[in-house]
């Protein structure tokens, strides 16, 4: 047998991983934008708040908090992307070794094992394989913390939609409006906590 | 099968070609490779694509230790010439890759690291191997911008590349051109589509008939041999380049 292997399997379990790192990127992408609109809805709060005037001077508190907390979460989905973008080329580091090794392992059949040189090549093919995994895993455990991180932080931004519509009830003639933005507020969250779970739930490699 | 052929022996000098795989699939380009041995040294030339290192690197370890490899002779950058070398370095990851200066910036998209690339530059140059001095023949824009042969002035063989390539019927199988006129039929329609500059061309084959060649070996075809080479060149300087059809 000399010809060309077909369809060596490369690449079969990597696949899925790139694929995984597209998800959770997707999944990163969707709470940027949701904490983007969180950081527009607390603006409009808080001139809402100004306009309610005394009445919803514990709403105004509250407002600005929620912006803080959207500026927060936003500097948290940028570090999560930085650490998805580094494992997309840890990723590509260990599909193309698997292949190169793949490749190799074939042309020593086709050669035999008493080619000079091959035990040591396999071997460094073994061992470039096993870091690039090892520093694949290690993404992988920091990612998952800081997604973690970024729960307790959604875990306070719930808190305070929760006690924007307490307030709201206070709100005098304003209360129906101010209701209704922390309602919204509310939302958005519990669709932030949603994707955070999916998230939590991905695992850039397979254990 | 992919075999390696010795072509050239004097004692510990050879010159093998891993030529003709009719067990490839037909929608790769056949290439041929060649291995320069001397003393304790090996270089490849032109070692192929990603899809047939397997067939090369048996081929070739059964004739010469593929430890002994020192280097990689690179004609150009197409992927039919040179898309293995990360498996090679994977095999050997001190080898040396020689080409054009012009490539030393795309090659890496293949493989290797800055300390890999050894650039030849336009005028040429002399590449060492245990103690023989091989030399790099400007061959630019035949059909690459950045193009050169390998002539090995002790053996008499031109290694030419793409130049003398021949696009042959899957059951012509002979190592070497038996019948000139027969084989250089599979040859036109190549030369006249892949090499675009004439003048490239009246360059080369001025240069080349100065050298004293046995033995024009090109990548893909069979190999010229004797009277054989100056047919080709002169076959070559008479023929219309650059055109599409006709
Ligand atoms: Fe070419
Ligand atoms: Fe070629």
């Amino acid at each position: 047998m000399n010809a060309p292997e077909r369809n060596l399997n490369f690449t079969s379990t990597n696949r899925g991983e790139l694929a995984r790192i597209v998800l959770v990127n997707e999944e990163i992408k969707a709470i940027v934008a949701t904490a983007f609109r969180i950081n527009l809805m607390a603006l409009n709060a808080i001139f809402l708040a100004k306009r309610a005037g005394n009445a919803a001077l514990g709403f105004g508190v509250l407002s600005n908090e929620l912006r803080r907390f959207a500026q927060d979460l936003t500097r948290h989905m940028a570090s999560l992307r930085d650490m998805t973008s580094g494992s997309v080329g840890s990723v590509t580091g260990v599909v193309q070794q698997q292949r190169n090794s793949a490749i190799l392992a074939a042309a020593i059949r086709l050669s035999g094992d008493g080619v000079p040189g091959v035990k040591d090549a396999r071997k460094r093919g073994a061992t470039r394989l096993a870091e690039q995994q090892a520093k694949l895993r290690t993404l992988d455990m920091r990612l998952r913390a800081a997604v973690e991180e970024t729960q307790q932080l959604v875990e306070l931004g719930g808190v305070l939609a929760r006690s924007a519509k307490i307030e709201a009830a206070y709100g005098g003639g304003f209360s129906p409006a101010l209701m209704q933005v922390s309602t919204d507020f509310a939302e958005v969250i519990a669709q932030i906590k949603r994707s955070l779970e999916v998230l939590g739930k991905e695992r850039l490699v397979k254990d | 099968m992919k075999q390696a052929h010795c072509i050239y022996q004097d004692d510990t000098h050879r010159w093998l070609a891993i030529a003709r795989d009719p067990t490839k699939p037909g929608y790769i380009i056949d290439t041929n490779e060649y291995v320069v041995v001397h003393g304790e040294e090996a270089l490849l030339c032109d070692p192929g694509g990603i899809e047939i290192f397997p067939a090369v690197f048996s081929a070739l370890s059964a004739e010469c230790d593929p430890t002994r490899l020192a280097g990689i002779f690179a004609s150009h950058q197409d992927p039919d010439i040179i898309s293995s070398l990360a498996l090679w370095l994977e095999f050997k990851p001190d080898l040396k890759c020689y080409t054009s200066w012009l490539w030393q910036s795309f090659l890496p998209h293949f493989g290797g690291q800055d300390s890999t690339f050894i650039t030849i530059p336009d005028p040429g140059m002399t590449i060492r191997l245990g103690g023989l001095e091989l030399q790099a023949i400007p061959a630019h824009y035949l059909h690459s911008s950045g193009n050169f042969h390998l002539y090995d002035p002790k053996a008499k063989i031109l290694f030419s590349g793409d130049v003398g390539a021949a696009l042959l019927p899957s059951d012509h199988n002979d190592l070497y051109v038996e019948d000139f006129s027969r084989h250089i039929r599979h040859a036109e329609g190549f030369h006249k589509r892949w090499m675009g500059s004439d003048r490239a061309k009246r360059d080369w084959c001025e240069r080349v008939s100065r050298l004293d060649i046995d033995m024009m070996v090109p990548q893909h075809g069979a190999i010229y041999r004797g009277a054989d080479v100056q047919r080709f060149i002169n076959w070559f300087a008479a023929l219309e380049v650059g055109v599409l059809r006709g």
